[in-house]
């Protein structure tokens, strides 16, 4: 009986001890090599009214911070808190900010990038035009890199170093396009060549062997944070106090968080559990109802709360009967209840539909013509019209007890059930199916959901292995928009059979080959980065607008923001909203959002 | 040797036949992820931001170079067939060389958290599950033991409001105790923290801090987890007791007049036994069991590397962690075994029997 | 038969009984009371309980009566049919093995050894990602009853070798009769009530098992289960919202159920294991 309280004690012992075995891998990274300010000690504790929680980002360990691999985690990817992009992006006023490039200029051989002279990396070194050249060279050698389809896309043929602490991107004579060169400018991270390039001569050259370093030790960049410690509960950034931006861009002021933190949790849930208890001060995580959750406040405190950038569609696969036909793709359109999905799928987060590939709304808006709109679209819920088109293409429906049974087509066969697919576990993305097959049933065109596992989704997207598939084409705000993405869903050169992966415009539509073909189509695309005249350029999205609309290649469902945009102010107050449009509504930290870190306040003193 | 002594001969047997169930079990573990049309690059590939045909080419063959997917020609060009598919490395070459380096302490690298090593991903959450598992469970046990005891030994009024409860707890599905605490201690009271291992402003180390910040976290993922246990153990107790208290071992001692203290403890000795049992199947399984709970309080641990892998095709990850689980189940079981081989007379005689 | 008759006299048989029968009521009569309609929206998203719709709607503005019937049913039957396969498997495989001993019985025993390593969600997930069509509610319901039929067979293998050194099987032996012959005259209709009991334990370990895996997001695509509703409850954040009528209801389905097959099974162990009974 005298051993029942000692085996009791050791229990207790074992959880107390668990999680500080949890952390036996805990990384610290080592004190700075030639770091010039002093390395912030590791402190244990981070007060609340120094540190920010960033969420949404990361959902699992982080595995790397190598800035050149694509899968790298929170604080890097797509963020400019440790590694910088030369320009930033302001998706309100449509208009690139500085950042590591001071100035820029576009003609029509060439996009020149004016480095700032004031830029540093954290180890003292300055920041180069040299650097910015060694970075995007990296991907004309290497064409597994993000900066490759640069040179492999043959947008550009060199980058050179122009006048002292310029950059030169030489354009290809023929496609004469910046955009893409643009949008790498807001979205390629300048690498210090000090750094990588004897890392790279050690690996033998070897891209594979030098993505394969973490970058998690004392990683030498350029922005406004460092890299601290991270774990498989949280990533921490602190305050690099001699940051070179504070004193160009802020006069000498610092960022106020002294920690940006991300914790990591397993689902969209624990984030807005997170947000509504205060234990995340911001975060773009997905979460229903927002209006109901008093604390949580958005860009608009009403509806549609988010600002939208991109338009999930529906891809058909056009190649083959019955989807080659455009009577049975306007009927599809026609038969959906967007309003359903609009305010059950998406609770709200979006404004109503309008027909074609520009967005009505913000910097698109100029583009948008509510009359094409309506005399050529087909993305308004109307039975009727559904109905129409389907009696155009021939189509017959079978109803029994008001149920759908099958469709015949013209010759008086039944058609194959169409399946749609979406990935498993994508619960807006599954609401919005479910309605979509709910309607077109109604209509009498037999389709059906399938749900599949999502490693085998992105396999079947790319080598078209689809009736009917859902996806969003390039959903981030970009200088190009919406010429990428008229250009991701309409393009068909480099044509590649079903089977083999394309990367853009999936459903092969305007197969170049083929009786139909549309030359027009590539024509625009390829003209409209060269327009310079605002009313002609109108007038190409137009044309361009209308023939999608007319050939109805995809079926777009509704808006979304690129990212959501959730926060409180129970720790922190001063971030941007609609009423207060200082900054964009990006994450702290991410892209032009990064900035928001200098006019935040600890809420209570500090 | 052996003819003399049929324990260690039962013994011998029961671990060789568990070890060829360990042989079979790797084998399966590993064809099992791999018999799908699934192609995991394609997940990864997919995490890459824009691409076009040439770099998404350049990038798969790296990939498919890496985790041996693919076969390669001299100059280590990926081998592709007409229509531009990679050529698969045979199944069979794949799991030689998986044995190979599974031998010698490695279990290849995580696709999805490339360029992670497996190893380290179980290294990393296992401590977590150890520690919020095998506490919770042998408390549970011992628990709902003495429950089960109780309520066998003093019928009445205890057992009448005791057993049904526990018949209750024990059918309410896990998951369901976990949200209903997230909910009700969570959420609408916020008497404990809902999600996490920690809290995010302490970092794990031996300070106050953190130790007490860790303990209030433990809270609710143990509730969830020891309330069921208990409930199923005390139901199991509860008739191996009642069991035994009718067995003529009984009713012979307590005709002899033997204390009722005495009868009490070896009645209870042998109900114990086969509870073993539960434990250490229990003990076995804690790694698949402990998926809900870790999900549902987003907390730290091995059934979330599981999940995770197992919904991104991650091969190695899925494999290595099933093989960790094959080696725990089969060492709980074989442990069982033997331990009621020793323990148990009855189980012992009929050994001795088999042997003649 | 004295002893079933002696089953419909234990209350707490009968409690369970009544609370069992009453589910199987609501799945099957149900859609004859109320009306059923699990695909029009008739609301708002998660409308409170009210006159029409007494439990409200889902996220999706769908009835939720509708729900938790549909649901109920298709939980019942994943149940009965994991729950059939398991025992007749675990049935077979233990008592053959338990019989015969030796060399078969160590082959049988490393095969249920080997589904016991091997996790149900596994094979789960991986079947379905090489099925065309998905994991089906049938599919899920085989998966589950072919990887959880292990602990039946060990449990009647017990049994059924403690059967082997009775009398009047030993008799049967010297008398030439075959071992496939001893197995269904000797042993199983000793072992019957026992396999029934294993039958009724494994329906209810087959319901809960759909609820777990669906509420991890890995349920059926072509039906809606007691899990899956509470896996949308879930996503949707109904949790978080406190839209209890999302949730509780069908945790309070799933629970019932199993809670009164675990009722009934417990009754019928204390009549037929005479030792049981006080």
């Amino acid at each position: 009986m005298a051993r029942r309280p000692f085996a009791t004690a050791i229990i207790a012992l074992a959880c107390v001890a668990a999680p500080l075995l949890g952390c036996r891998k805990h990384k610290t990274p080592g004190p700075a090599s030639s770091s010039g300010g002093a390395n912030p000690a590791i402190t244990t504790a981070f007060p609340r009214n120094e540190t920010l929680y960033v969420g949404g980002r990361q959902w699992g360990e982080p595995s790397s911070f190598n800035p050149l691999a694509g899968w790298q985690d929170w604080p890097v990817n797509d963020m400019n808190l440790i590694y910088e992009t030369l320009l930033m992006y302001d998706p309100l006023a449509g208009k690139l900010v500085p950042l590591l490039g001071e100035s820029y200029t576009v003609t029509d051989d060439s996009v020149d990038v004016a480095i700032n002279a004031a830029a540093k990396w954290s180890d003292g070194q300055p920041l180069t035009a040299d650097d910015v050249k060694y970075t995007f060279d990296l991907g004309k050698q290497f064409k597994s890199l993000l900066m490759s389809p640069l040179w492999t896309g043959g947008y550009i043929t060199d980058v050179k170093l122009g006048e002292p602490r310029h950059v030169v991107f030489v354009l290809d004579s023929k496609k004469k396009n910046a955009l893409p060169v643009l949008d790498a400018c807001v979205e390629i991270r300048i690498v210090p060549k000090h750094v990588i390039e004897p890392m790279l001569k050690a690996a033998n050259n070897n891209i594979d062997d030098f993505l394969k370093q973490k970058f998690d030790k004392d990683p030498i960049g350029s922005g406004p944070y460092k890299l601290l410690a991270y774990s498989g509960e949280k990533i921490v950034t602190v305050r690099d106090d001699n940051y070179w931006g504070n004193k160009v861009f802020f006069g000498g002021k610092l960022p106020a968080p002294k920690y940006v933190t991300h914790p990591i949790y397993k689902s969209n849930e624990n984030f807005s559990v997170g947000l509504m208890q205060g234990n995340v001060d911001v975060s773009s995580s997905f979460m229903p109802r927002i209006q109901e959750k008093k604390v949580v406040k958005a860009w608009y405190d009403k509806e549609p709360y988010f600002v939208p950038t991109s338009i999930p569609m529906l891809w058909p696969e056009i190649l083959h009967a019955p989807l080659d036909d455009v009577h049975l793709r306007r009927a599809m359109a026609f038969a959906i209840n967007y309003k359903d999905i609009r305010d059950l799928a998406v609770s709200g987060y979006s404004d109503p539909l309008e027909s074609g590939l520009v967005l009505p709304t913000g910097l698109e808006q100029k583009f948008f013509s509510a009359d094409d709109a309506k005399q050529y679209g087909a993305s308004r819920y109307d039975l009727d019209a559904a109905k129409a088109e389907l009696k155009a293409g021939g189509y017959t429906a079978v109803f029994k007890d008001g149920e759908l049974v099958e469709t015949h087509d013209k010759a008086g066969k039944k058609l194959p059930t169409l399946y749609i697919k979406s990935p498993s576990g994508w619960t807006d993305w599954e609401s919005i199916v479910r309605i979509v097959v709910k309607g077109m049933r109604a209509a009498g065109i037999d389709v059906r959901e399938r749900f599949i596992e999502a490693n085998v989704f992105w396999g079947d997207l790319y080598s078209g292995n689809f009736d009917l598939i859902m996806f969003t084409p390039t959903p981030q705000p970009e200088p190009s928009k919406p010429w990428s993405r008229f250009d991701y869903v309409l393009n068909s050169s480099e044509w590649a059979p079903q089977g083999e992966k394309r990367y853009k415009n999936m459903g092969r539509f305007n197969n170049p080959k083929a009786p139909g073909y549309v030359a027009r189509i590539d024509e625009l695309l390829d003209q409209i980065p060269r327009i310079k005249d605002e009313a002609e350029l109108i007038k190409a999205y137009r044309e361009l607008n209308v023939l999608y609309m007319k050939n109805q290649p995809t079926i777009p469902l509704v808006y979304r923001p690129n990212q959501f945009y959730e926060f409180t102010e129970q720790h922190w107050k001063g971030f941007p909203t609609a009423a207060n449009p200082y900054l964009p509504p990006q994450m702290p930290g991410e892209r032009l959002g990064t900035r928001i870190l200098w006019h935040l306040t600890p809420v209570g003193g500090s | 040797m052996l003819r003399k002594n049929p324990t260690l001969r039962h013994v011998l047997g029961r671990a060789g036949w568990y070890f060829v169930t360990f042989l079979v079990a790797v084998a399966v573990n590993f064809f099992l992820p791999r018999l799908g049309d699934a192609n995991p690059i394609d997940a990864i590939m997919a995490r890459g931001g824009a691409m076009d045909s040439v770099s998404a080419r350049e990038k798969e063959d790296a990939y498919l170079r890496e985790f041996g997917l693919a076969q390669t020609d001299s100059n280590g060009k990926v081998v592709r067939s007409a229509d531009g598919k990679p050529v698969k490395t045979g199944l069979a070459s794949q799991f030689v060389n998986y044995v190979e380096m599974s031998l010698s302490g490695d279990l290849g690298t995580s696709i999805l958290q490339y360029p992670k090593p497996v190893m380290d991903i179980i290294l990393d959450a296992i401590p977590w599950t150890i520690c919020l598992q095998l506490p919770t469970i042998i408390l549970g046990w011992l628990f709902g033991n003495l429950l089960g005891a109780l309520a066998a030994y003093k019928r009445g009024v205890f057992d009448r409001v005791l057993y049904p409860l526990a018949l209750l707890a024990s059918a309410i599905p896990a998951f369901c105790v976990g949200i209903l605490l997230v909910y009700g201690l969570g959420i609408k009271h916020q008497w404990f923290p809902a999600v996490g291992g920690y809290d995010p402003s302490t970092t794990p180390e031996l300070s106050g801090a953190f130790l007490s910040s860790a303990a209030y976290h433990y809270v609710m993922p143990f509730l969830s987890i020891f309330l069921i246990v208990v409930g199923g153990q005390s139901i199991g107790m509860r008739s191996m007791v009642i069991y035994e208290l009718g067995t003529d071992y009984v009713k012979y001692a307590k005709l002899l007049g033997m204390k009722e203290s005495k009868i009490l403890l070896y009645t209870f000795r042998n109900a114990m036994l086969p509870q073993l049992t539960g434990l250490a199947l229990a003990i076995g399984a804690m790694v698949g069991g402990a998926l809900i709970t870790e999900i549902i309080f987003s907390y730290p641990g091995l059934g979330m590397a599981i999940l995770t892998a197992i919904q991104g095709n991650d091969y190695p990850v899925i494999t290595g962690c099933t093989l960790l689980l094959s080696i725990t189940v089969l060492v709980a079981n074989f442990s069982v075994d033997v331990l009621l081989g020793l323990l148990d007379p009855r189980i012992r005689a009929a050994q001795a029997a088999e042997a003649n | 038969m004295e002893l079933v008759k002696g089953l419909f006299k234990i209350p707490s048989f009968l409690f369970g009984l009544a609370l069992f029968l009453g589910t199987l009521g609501l799945a099957f009569f149900g859609p004859l009371l109320w009306h059923i309609d699990v695909v029009s929206r008739v609301g708002d998203p998660y409308m409170a309980p009210g006159a029409g719709h007494w439990l409200g709607t889902d996220h999706l503005g769908v009835d939720m009566v509708s729900m938790l019937i549909t649901g109920l049913r298709a939980s019942l039957y994943v149940g009965f049919l994991a729950g059939v396969v398991a025992t007749v498997v675990g049935t077979l495989i233990g008592v053959y093995g338990g019989y015969k001993g030796g060399l078969l019985d160590d082959i049988l025993t490393v095969a249920t050894n080997l589904f016991l390593v091997i996790p149900t969600l596994i094979v789960l997930i991986l079947l379905s990602s090489s099925m065309e069509k998905g994991r089906s509610l049938t599919l899920i319901a085989l998966i589950i009853g072919c990887t959880t039929w292990t602990w039946s067979a060990r449990a009647v293998r017990a049994q059924s070798a403690s059967l082997r050194a009775r009398d009047h099987v030993a008799l049967a032996r010297i008398n030439g009769y075959s071992t496939i012959e001893i197995v269904l005259e000797q042993i199983l209709p000793y072992l019957l009530s026992y396999v029934f009991m294993v039958f009724i334990l494994q329906t209810a370990t087959a319901i809960l098992t759909e609820a777990t895996i669906s509420m991890l997001g890995l349920g059926p695509y072509d039906s809606i289960s007691l899990g899956k509703i509470l896996n949308d409850a879930r996503t949707n954040e109904a949790l978080i919202g406190g839209k209890w009528w999302a949730f509780i209801p069908a945790m309070v389905l799933v629970t019932v159920i199993a809670f009164s097959l675990y009722v009934i099974n417990t009754a019928m162990e204390g009549v037929f294991n005479p030792r049981l009974r006080k």
